[in-house]
């Protein structure tokens, strides 16, 4: 082994780009620390698929791109969450996910049977990544109609909302055996480059951490006559710095050990760290950054510390390390939050809040959709929005009732949120009594009820890290100033306890209930079939005698 | 005079109890609304249907395409009319009784006297006189009006409401000799809740007792009629939906295939909770069997004479077999109780019906507030209270049914129980 293999490597490498001249790898790392004490780290391993047929790619993963092509999707998402992200304090990810798994996919025109489709892709993703992707059905998909846009270079402009399902598992765990097929669709999978900084022991330490895939199509040159396939391989976490008990950070402090160095079939690696932070609290870049960006966008000024990182075969190890003067700092909140929780008491009716607040100067369009899963049927008559029943701020709604076992509660809402406010959206639910072999194990530890997504069209960006539509590495991000920046954000997810019966005894049930129908069933049919006679009783029997005759019956 | 005060009476109870504070509570008890007939549920379907969005795509409302633009109408143009128009539905369904009992005691009369000749002599002072019997339609009307079960189902604002008010319009117009009425009164009763589907038997028999003449014209032409007229509401009901037959899932296969489990006063819910999947299609077919189709022939066949017995004995029993009743449904049934007031002496379980039937109303809503809200008892408790008031209910049909035929017998071999010098007692054989 060593250093003549790897030599080799590179040069088997090298020989192949020449040849197939197709696949590009791209591997980065961004750092932004968040006002007072979190650390935001995001992987993104972006592959570039040239070529048309899955056959002759040499970078990208061969089994993600046969799913792709055999179930003609045109553009995937698919992320794995634990944790919450908390909008206020943290502003917006780069990519946004629901807590639990989350899968949303579009399908090209031809595919006419979409439903079908979907549920074997869903199968297909679940062996890929070993998640219980299988439990995605009927009953918990979903097709947005404005809240999700693709990101893919389509043949028209339009959102073909038909082609498109949505489903959420918020019940779903993330865990090692996620993330370890996850590697594996890397081309260095995880001996060398970024995912060597993915230790399942440190990540899923994370008050945060979320891995995703995205498959979508992007022009390959200005005029759009070629298509590339881009999959996005992306991990976000976020740590915090109270655990580590210090505010200065490093790569062995955050992933337990250095980068060894870049992926040697990576185009591009490169380490961006957001030092924008450093004029309110001073720290210094261990070692210090080859270059420093300035970005402007939006109205915002953000200065990124730039690191190449080379595949040499060194051990880098990026650090911060922080002055000795604490000054108390907050982070300034992003021009839409929100918050959501469960009304009411008891198990039979309650309601689901949702407040959007609006602290930017002008008014904002939001989409936002509830989902609400069979067993939660919501009522839309009891939809209030600051109390109201009719309310101006509704520009246009799409509601799909739910039916019990077969469709989800769909609601969605194009507001208008006015400049510096909260808007609270309520609406009421019943409970619903399920069949007892519906209930999952610990039934009483309560369902999960999905997030809310809410999409809207930033005019600021203020506390905003995604990449332009048309950007696929994070250099795109540079002074990308918009008219609008598009967000695609999740709420929290919720917990109601739905009442149970008791499970230890079917039987019983059965029993007594069929009893009391035959209590009905015997007499009726005697009187019907019976006709009431005069019977001589003989003469009186006593007690003892009676008792006596037992036992002589029972000694013939 | 005093019948004015009754229904003033109970009227004003009725209005006020809807406007009090505690209406909120009363409309979404689990007894009173059940997911066919809740106000709740009503004011969903007709939110939808306002908003252009079919309320049968979803799970929200099981009522008839006729009730949803009848109450659409009434939202749309007086809506503050609804808790005026509730009562005085109610108070006609108590009209209608009280009518439909003077009319069913002249049946009586009339059978009486046909069958005057089979009386023993010393039974002679058992028949009833008119006086007697005249009585009674009161008592029908008092208990209509005062039975808590209708007042608290009218005052939840339920379709039972109507529902009722159909069906004492059918038993009226029966009653009276108005076939036509009577069978598209039934036939709109069925096409909202389907186990009323049942009175078209003794209201057969009724018509061609009442209009003399062949009976077995009288019984085709009332069958006609009435399958006329519901076919004629399903084709309506589906012209109001543009020509689609989808809302059948939602009303009558959802009150055949029960897929909401929500507790009520009936047998069904807890019983297909706890159901094993592989099981659940035959039980849901036995169930049904039972409540629809079981008990009709033979006791037709039993009671041919009767046709005001077998009207009580079917309401009452499909209401303890049907997959969602409330109470609305029992106090209807519990009307026509005090026709039987003769029958109350040969009764034996009076008091243990009684008292099942006070203690379990007190103990449902006590259990399911321990259930529900403070999660100190489980379904278990609220199940065995309503098994005991389903047995309570039975016990009370077949009580009468009992009484009914001990009175039969010792109308024709008077009161002595000895045979041949020694002492007997009555056995069925």
């Amino acid at each position: 082994m060593g250093r003549s293999t790897f030599i080799l490597r590179v040069t088997i490498f090298l020989i192949s780009l020449i040849c197939v001249q197709g696949d590009t790898f791209h591997e980065e790392l961004v750092i932004k620390p968040f006002l007072p004490a979190h650390l935001y780290t995001y992987f993104q391993f972006i592959t570039l698929v040239n070529s048309e047929s899955s056959e002759d790619t040499h970078l990208s993963p061969r089994s993600l791109l046969e799913i792709v092509s055999r179930f003609q999707v045109d553009e995937l998402h698919f992320t794995l969450t634990e944790g919450q992200w908390r909008h206020r304090q943290w502003g917006y990810p780069v990519f946004d996910a629901a807590p639990g798994a989350e899968l949303y996919a579009w399908f090209t025109s031809e595919v006419k049977d979409v439903d079908s489709q979907w549920k074997k892709l869903s199968a297909a993703l679940s062996g890929l990544f070993c998640a219980s992707l299988n439990f995605i059905e009927n009953f918990n998909t979903i097709t947005p109609q404005m809240a999700l846009w693709p990101m893919s270079a389509l043949p028209t402009n339009k959102n073909i909302t038909s082609q498109l399902r949505y489903a959420s598992l918020p019940r779903e765990i993330v865990c090692t055996e996620n993330l370890t097929p996850w590697k594996k669709l890397l081309p260095c999978e995880s001996s060398q480059g970024f995912s060597a900084l993915l230790n399942s022991r440190m990540i899923h330490n994370t008050n945060y951490h979320s891995i995703g895939v995205h498959v979508r199509k992007i022009c390959a040159s200005k005029d759009c006559s070629e298509i590339n396939l881009e999959i996005k391989q992306t991990v976000s976490l976020v740590y915090d710095l109270n655990i580590i008990k210090s505010m200065d950070w490093s790569f062995t402090k955050l992933f337990g050990q250095g980068l060894p160095g870049a992926c040697p079939l990576a185009t591009s690696s490169k380490v961006y760290v957001d030092v924008t932070s450093n004029a309110t609290r001073p720290f210094q870049l261990v070692p210090p950054p080859e270059s420093v960006i300035y970005s402007q966008r939006g109205g915002s000024d953000t200065t990124f510390a730039l690191y190449n990182i080379k595949a040499d075969g060194q051990m880098v190890t990026i650090g911060a390390k922080h002055g000795s003067k604490n000054a108390l700092t907050l982070s300034t909140p992003p021009p839409i939050y929100f918050n959501r929780y469960i009304l009411g008491y008891g198990k039979e009716f309650g309601g689901i809040v949702t407040e959007l607040i609006n602290n930017f100067w002008t008014p904002i369009e939001v989409v936002v959709l509830e989902n609400a899963p069979w067993w939660l049927p919501i009522q839309l008559s009891s939809l209030r929005i600051n109390g109201e029943a009719k309310s101006d701020l509704v520009l246009s709604r799409y509601y799909s009732p739910g039916r019990s076992r077969q469709k989800p509660y769909h609601l969605e809402l194009l507001m208008k949120l006015p400049p510096r406010s909260t808007t609270t959206l309520t609406i009421d639910f019943e409970f619903i009594f399920l069949k007892w072999q519906e209930y999952p194990p610990d039934a009483n530890h309560g369902f999960y009820v999905g997030s809310a997504i809410i999409t809207a069209n930033l005019p600021t960006a203020r506390n905003y890290t995604s990449l332009p539509i048309s950007g696929s590495t994070f250099d795109s991000i540079i002074n990308a100033s918009k008219p609008w920046y598009p967000a695609v954000l999740r709420t929290n997810g919720a917990m109601v306890s739905l009442p149970t019966p008791d499970f230890s005894m079917p039987y019983n049930v059965i029993c007594l209930a069929c009893t009391v129908v035959a209590l009905a069933f015997g007499p009726l049919h005697n009187i019907c079939t019976k006709e009431l006679v005069l019977k001589p009783t003989g003469t009186p029997v006593s007690l003892t005698q009676k008792i006596m005759n037992l036992f002589k019956k029972k000694q013939d | 005079m005093g019948a004015i005060i009754k229904y003033l009476v109970a009227g004003i109870l009725r209005y006020w109890l809807i406007h009090t504070d505690y209406w909120q509570i009363l409309a979404n008890r689990v007894e009173i609304a059940t997911p066919l007939n809740s106000w709740k549920r009503l004011i969903e379907g007709v939110y939808l249907y306002d908003q252009d969005i079919n309320p049968y795509e979803g799970d929200s409302f099981h009522e008839s395409p006729i009730i949803l633009i009848i109450f659409h109408f009434l939202f749309k143009r007086a809506p503050y009319i609804l808790p005026l128009l509730f009562t005085a539905i109610d108070l006609l369904t108590a009209s209608l009784l009280h009518k439909a009992s003077k009319a069913f005691v002249r049946i009586f009369l009339n059978c009486q006297q046909k069958n005057q000749s089979d009386v023993a002599d010393e039974s002679k002072d058992m028949l009833l006189s008119r006086e007697q019997l005249m009585e009674t339609s009161e008592y029908v009307l008092s208990v209509y009006l005062f039975n808590p079960y209708s007042i608290l189902n009218c005052v939840g604002m339920t379709t039972t409401v109507v529902q009722n008010a159909l069906l004492a319009a059918a038993l009226c117009s029966a009653a009276n000799g108005f076939g036509i009425v009577a069978c598209a009164c039934l036939a709109f009763a069925t096409h909202q809740a389907l186990y009323p589907v049942l009175q078209i038997v003794p209201i057969a028999m009724i018509l061609a007792e009442v209009n003399k003449g062949c009976d077995k014209c009288s019984y085709i032409r009332t069958l006609l009629a009435f399958v006329v007229s519901w076919g004629f509401l399903i084709y309506i009901s589906a012209y109001i939906m543009d020509g689609s037959y989808n809302y059948v899932y939602n009303t009558y296969g959802f009150i055949l295939t029960i897929p909401d489990l929500k507790p009520n006063v009936g047998l069904f819910w807890y019983f297909f909770t706890e159901m094993f999947e592989h099981f659940r299609l035959l039980f849901i077919c036995a169930f049904q069997i039972n409540a629809l189709a079981l008990y009709i022939v033979p006791l037709t066949l039993r009671f041919k004479k009767e046709p005001l017995l077998l009207i009580t004995v079917l309401l009452a029993l499909s209401t303890v077999f049907r997959s969602y009743p409330c109470i609305g449904d029992v106090g209807f049934y519990m009307a026509f109780i005090p026709l039987w007031r003769h029958l109350f002496s040969f009764m034996q379980q009076k008091f243990i019906v009684a008292c099942a039937f006070i203690i379990t109303s007190a103990l449902g809503p006590t259990v399911w507030h321990l259930w529900i809200y403070s999660g100190s008892a489980n379904a278990n408790f609220f199940f065995g209270v309503t098994l005991s008031f389903a047995t309570a209910q039975i016990f009370l049909i077949t009580d009468l049914l009992f009484a009914y035929i001990k009175r039969e017998f010792t109308l024709r071999n008077g009161f002595s129980r000895m045979v041949d010098g020694k002492p007997a007692k009555l056995v069925l054989r």
